[in-house]
């Protein structure tokens, strides 16, 4: 069974923010709200490095392990997915989220949250699949479509890659030892030191 | 009053006796409405988490083309 993954290859990302702006559009997102966000360290300065980050999907993921009401269900494709007819909003997910993923909406002006939030892989909620009610709540359902998130595939430099995790693997690998040097990948040198190349 | 308006009174329906059928009709009008709503909305829990992702001809030409 394939497992679906993200993989932002850093040494590629420019940080456009195009993956923000069609997550946005394509499931029409709140006000306030980034499914999908560039985070870039070393900004402007030599090393500098962009990654697109959303939810990683996890294959134990902390939010659904420390969900009171217990909304969150991964399906087959290894896609973490939520309930908002179950969610009550407390905010425990986005303490435990490494990646930062859960958002909430203001619903007041006193800091009152809404239901929970993140990126579903473009694969909508537990609504019937490209009904109104899912498209509402969730976005829309292109992985019931045959496709793949949107994010991923309009990619102006292909750097993040989305779909079976193998493959993208793959993938991955090809460009790595065409290019001749490191992962590039986050932490590689704080794990391996500098010494050790792919 | 008189017993002639009593019997009026009572043939006519009261003020609180027609609020109560009201109220009556609300519920159970409600309580028809509902379950249908549900029905509609919520996937079996098979079929929420069944696999989505299929190899179609869009997703190979996706991983095609980042290969590049």
């Amino acid at each position: 069974m394939a497992r679906m993954k993200f993989l932002c290859d850093a040494d590629r990302c420019i940080e456009c923010n195009a993956c923000v702006t069609a997550c946005k559009n394509e499931h029409e997102v709140p006000w306030g709200i980034n499914r999908r966000r560039v985070v870039t360290i070393n900004d402007g300065k030599p090393g500098e490095r962009s990654v697109s980050m959303a939810c990683m999907h996890c294959t134990d993921a902390p939010c659904a392990a420390v969900c009171p009401v217990s909304c969150f269900y991964t399906t087959a494709d290894a896609v973490v997915l939520h309930s908002k007819d179950l969610c009550i909003g407390c905010g425990y997910c986005f303490y435990a989220c490494p990646f930062g993923a859960p958002q909430y909406p203001r619903v007041g002006n006193f800091g009152s949250r809404g239901k929970m939030d993140k990126c579903t892989y473009c694969a909508g909620g537990p609504e019937d699949d490209f009904s109104t009610a899912e498209y509402e709540k969730y976005g829309r359902n292109r992985l019931a479509e045959g496709k793949l998130p949107l994010c991923a595939e309009m990619c102006s430099t292909k750097s993040l890659l989305a779909g079976d995790g193998d493959i993208i693997a793959s993938i991955y690998k090809e460009r790595v030892m065409k290019r001749g040097y490191g992962s590039g990948a986050w932490g590689w040198k704080t794990a391996y030191k500098e010494t050790v190349s792919v | 009053m008189t017993t002639s308006d009593q019997k009026l009174d009572k043939s006519v329906m009261d003020r609180r006796s027609f609020f109560r059928a009201g109220g009556g009709v609300a519920v159970s009008a409600a309580a028809a409405v509902l379950p249908a709503q549900e029905a509609a909305a919520a996937e079996a829990p098979d079929e929420r988490t069944k696999a989505r992702y299929k190899e179609t001809d869009h997703v190979k030409a996706y991983y095609r083309v980042n290969r590049y």
